[in-house]
């Protein structure tokens, strides 16, 4: 076993490329393995099909009774569910309010997660000990089951909702990694010198602290967009949310409970089709995170 | 001494949090739309119950009365609350919710703990093994793997297990945790047929986050071998196994403080995975007793999840201290 | 040398290098990092390697131990000691045995030498175990003399974690760990950066007995010119991964031969004499990547460039006695 990452024994620094956009470098990044390709492609299809996918269909799915449950064909390509609708057309006309949700959510976390970090990290003193005792409670308390509390009386049915009480709860880890990044960029030499200059506190945190975060803050926003839509998918899957939209957690919900799809094969690719659409997602998600992680921490580059 | 005094401040700081959440169940139900207080006092007054009995039988229920004013119930509510009254169930009639929840307890507690301890011996060799490997192929693999465990949520693991394994090829059980024809007790079959029916929600839950731990351990060791100390251990000629044992040790400490989140998120995952293998538990609990508007039963289930996760965190954190000399105090 | 008995008599090892390349593999090329070195380090003295950071210093250090990593690489060359052979050539248990017994290698006062999580004595037990000591009392009573040596209190020490310990206690306990199993060739990495003043002398003057009192061989990597007057008896210069300069110390600051060498020297501010005398050196040297692949690789900061620098790489001829100088400016027997 040898160690491979010199850090300060006779490690010669190479200089990166100069003169390189952050868009060019980005793309030379992603093109350098195909799986990042894929990974990207998979999300834009994804984006697309909750921007575009309800236009392709009438709003009310057409239904067939003469073909409940049929196997996939031509006709269906994945299949159909217990009234004879499509499920590539549930599954591309639900895809919209699950992703958008998830937009919503990791909009809302990335909100309230970077500015309390920023509050607690900056200020320093009372303040921080009283934020980050309210971001270990937060991060204490098993998120799920108090989503699953909370449908009992919060009406998720518009996807603002939903985001807003997945931000609400899950901004916790977020808050602390933002906190702990802020506490070692205020004792930097340019933080110092700004305050040294007298500018006001605000224009600190958002002018010179936070963008020397942004990186971190765009990758967490991928990965809480995925957090998210696990999360609403789960919650609608337990039907303990009132079904007011269609969505893959509600078919996922309706193969198990009342398909009998665990049971019969009959019901199968009405569980798969949702199941494949958030493996798929998954994937690409996955695929893609090794990518930024590439462009925001380039010392990655020689430790790979 | 000091780890006494260190131990009931974490215990103090633990019970503030419970007294945090009960609040919170107290507002949210007494809250809700429909007032459900008011709706149960309604009911048994349909019965034909005196107003009297009906209030009565409502503070059984809920721990206070309901005509008081808000404050005062919630006072009445805490006051049960010190006493362990957790009121009584609706939908099991007559049936304290303390009894309930703490019958079910065990088993969610048992496939956590079982699922945290797996899933973590597997993560942490799986990502030792990822970083000393990390430029061959069975290190890709290994990263890979853990990646995509990672982001494959918790309930479609279970759901795809429960199918590949109870209809696909029924190899496992599926629903309730022993076999219905056994006599619950200390024998052999009984626990062999408790053991056999809990592998496939263990293994949900394992799966569910090994992949983190295997992530996070992986980054811990490459982090760690870029150490000086590793360079020096290796200059002064130490065996590989105690370099191994320098570098293992030193890798696995940070895991220790994410262990926080990883307990919360394996407790909260009990909702899914006990409603899919069909296993009596809290998660189980929690959403029947939604399903069945037995508020007093939900507040419960969630007050001991959450009860739960704390105590878990508090053994951990001891774990820590115990494990890195840095944090104890001289 | 033989493993089993690391007691034997510690006598300093002199090392000969013929023709060391070393070599950096990155995803932008190949590049030189030590280019063609020969040099003899003497048996029992302190010999110092100066030069600016990526003037290959460290690494020169790392090839004499055969501990290059990746993405280096020993492209060519040899390495000889005494009691050991070509060092190059061992590998595996040998090479393990090697570092340790024959080389004791000191960290930077700054860096942590240390498993932050076991006792120092522990961590010495470790160290008597790999080497094959059989009672570790004798191992640990060695440690607590050393550590007693240096003004230390040794069961203090031992018993010590690493963040228990001051900077200056580090740095020693890091040299305990360097001669307790009796090293013959101590190499010390910038012994007294990142220390205050009082220490770096105190350090110092440790160094200079132990290796009195043990005539060992040690080598000294720094790029602080006032430790190298110091206690340092012949020089190595080191430029862009060629050896530039080499000499006995008093003769080499002297009479410096070699332009980067002058430079070097007149950067230095006096106590006594006007802080404008210093003059720094002009230019930036090389990094890996602009390292010019013909003729000198100086040739850009030079004062006595000549049209055939361009073309040539110069090669070492002698100087200061029983030194070298490698320069075209320079008429060996002027």
């Amino acid at each position: 076993m040898t160690a491979r990452t010199p850090k300060n024994n006779a490690a010669p620094q190479i200089p990166p490329i100069h003169g390189e956009s952050f868009l060019r470098m980005s793309w030379r990044v992603i093109k350098a393995k195909p799986t990042r390709v894929i990974g990207l492609v998979i999300i834009v299809v994804f984006a697309l099909m909750g921007i575009f996918g309800p236009l392709l269909y009438p709003h009310n799915l057409p239904i067939n009774p003469n073909a409940i449950y049929a196997p996939p064909s031509l006709r269906y390509p994945l299949g159909t569910d217990f009234e004879g609708t499509s499920n590539l057309a549930l599954v591309i006309t639900g895809a919209r309010y699950v992703l958008f949700a998830a937009l919503m959510a990791a909009l809302f976390t990335v909100v309230f997660g970077t500015g309390i970090g920023l509050l607690s990290g900056y200020l320093i003193g009372t303040t921080d000990t009283v934020l980050m005792r309210i971001t270990d409670f937060i991060l204490t308390i098993p998120g799920f089951p108090l989503l699953v509390v909370l449908s009992t009386v919060w009406n998720f049915g518009q996807p603002v909702a939903m985001g807003f009480v997945l931000g609400i709860t899950g901004w916790g880890g977020l808050a602390r990694a933002v906190r702990s990044q802020t506490l070692s960029l205020r004792e930097r030499g340019f933080i110092e010198a700004a305050r040294g200059l007298g500018l006001p506190g605000w224009h600190i945190v958002f002018f010179e602290i936070l963008p020397n975060m942004g990186p971190y803050i765009a990758m967490n926003l991928l990965v809480s967009i995925t957090g998210a839509i696990y999360a609403e998918v789960g919650l609608f899957y337990l039907g303990v949310v009132p079904f007011h939209v269609n969505n893959w957690g509600v078919m996922l919900n309706l193969a198990v409970f009342t398909g009998g799809a665990m049971e019969s094969a009959k019901a199968l690719p009405y569980l798969l089709s949702p199941l494949v659409a958030i493996l798929l997602l998954t994937l690409g998600v996955v695929l893609f995170l090794d990518a930024l992680d590439e462009i925001f921490n380039p010392r990655l580059r020689e430790a790979a | 001494m000091r780890e006494a005094i260190r131990l009931i401040k974490r215990l103090i700081g633990g019970a503030l949090m419970v007294l945090i959440v009960a609040t919170f169940t107290f507002f949210l139900v007494r809250l809700m739309p429909g007032n459900p207080v008011q709706a149960a006092y309604n009911t048994l007054i349909t019965r034909g119950m005196t107003p009297v009995q009906a209030a009565n039988e409502v503070r059984v229920m809920y721990g206070f009365m309901p005509h008081e004013s808000l404050w005062a119930q919630y006072v009445h509510y805490l006051n049960q609350l010190i006493h362990f009254n957790l009121g009584q169930s609706i939908s099991y009639e007559g049936v304290s919710v303390l009894h309930i929840v703490l019958s079910a307890a065990p088993w969610t507690i048992t496939l956590v703990l079982s699922g945290v301890v797996a899933s973590f011996l597997l993560g942490v060799t799986a990502g030792v093994v990822a970083a000393m490997k990390r430029s061959s192929g069975m290190g890709s693999v290994l990263t890979v793997s853990g990646s995509l465990l990672h982001g494959i949520p918790q309930f479609v693991m279970a759901l795809l297990l429960a199918f590949v394994f109870t209809t696909l090829w029924p190899i496992f059980p599926f629903g309730a945790p022993y076999g219905g024809a056994l006599t619950p007790g200390f024998n052999l079959p009984f626990i062999g047929s408790l053991a056999f029916h809990a592998v496939l929600p263990v293994v949900a839950y394992a799966l569910s986050s090994y992949g983190g731990w295997l992530l996070t351990m992986k980054s811990s060791v490459v982090s760690v071998m870029g150490d000086d100390f590793v360079l020096a251990a290796e200059l002064r000629g130490l065996k590989p196994s105690i370099r191994f044992g320098y570098i293992a040790r030193n890798a696995i400490l940070p895991l220790f403080t994410i262990f926080a989140l990883s307990l919360g998120f394996m407790f909260g995952g009990s909702v899914f995975i006990e409603n899919i293998f069909d296993y009596n538990g809290l998660g189980n609990l929690l959403l029947t007793s939604i399903n069945n508007r037995d508020y007093p039963l939900m507040t419960g289930a969630f007050l001991l999840i959450t009860i739960a996760v704390i105590l878990s965190n508090i053994v951990a954190d001891f774990l820590y201290t115990a494990v890195d000399p840095r944090i104890r105090r001289p | 040398m033989n493993a089993s008995e690391p007691y034997s008599a510690a006598v300093g090892a002199g090392i000969t290098i013929r023709n060391l390349t070393v070599t950096y593999h990155t995803d932008r090329g190949i590049f030189p990092a030590l280019k063609d070195v020969s040099l003899d380090i003497r048996p029992q003295t302190i010999t110092g390697f100066i030069g600016e950071s990526g003037s290959g210093k460290t690494t020169l250090a790392m090839a004499i131990m055969n501990a290059i990593r990746t993405p280096g690489l020993i492209a060519s060359g040899s390495i000889y000691t005494d009691g050991v052979g070509d060092v190059l050539k061992l590998q595996g248990e040998s090479l393990r045995r090697v570092h340790g017994q024959h080389f004791g290698f000191v960290f930077q006062a700054s860096s942590n030498s240390l498993n932050p999580l076991k006792r120092i004595g522990a961590q010495l037990l470790d160290l008597g175990r790999s080497h094959g000591i059989k009672d570790p009392r004798i191992l640990l009573k060695e440690a607590r003399a050393l550590a007693e040596r240096m003004g230390m209190d040794g069961d203090r020490v031992l018993t010590s974690y690493q963040h228990e310990l001051s900077g200056g206690m580090r740095q020693r306990a890091g040299i305990i760990f360097a001669l307790v199993l009796r090293a013959k060739v101590v190499i010390l990495d910038e012994p007294t950066t990142a220390l205050d003043m009082l220490s770096q002398q105190a350090v110092l003057e440790i160094i200079r007995q132990i290796h009195e009192e043990r005539g060992l061989t040690s080598i000294i990597i720094t790029h602080d010119m006032g430790v190298m007057a110091e206690i340092v008896q012949r020089v190595v210069v080191l430029y862009a991964g060629r050896v530039v300069e080499e000499g006995p110390t008093q003769d080499l600051l002297q009479r410096p031969r070699h332009p980067y060498t002058k430079g070097l020297i007149d950067a230095i501010p006096r106590i006594t004499g006007d802080l404008a005398e210093a003059k720094p050196l002009a230019g930036s040297p090389p990094d890996l990547a602009t390292v010019p692949t013909q003729g000198c690789v100086f040739r850009d900061r030079c004062s006595l460039r000549r049209p055939v620098c361009d073309l040539v790489e110069p090669l070492a001829q002698p100087a200061h006695g029983d030194g070298l100088v490698t320069c075209h400016g320079v008429n060996a027997h002027d």
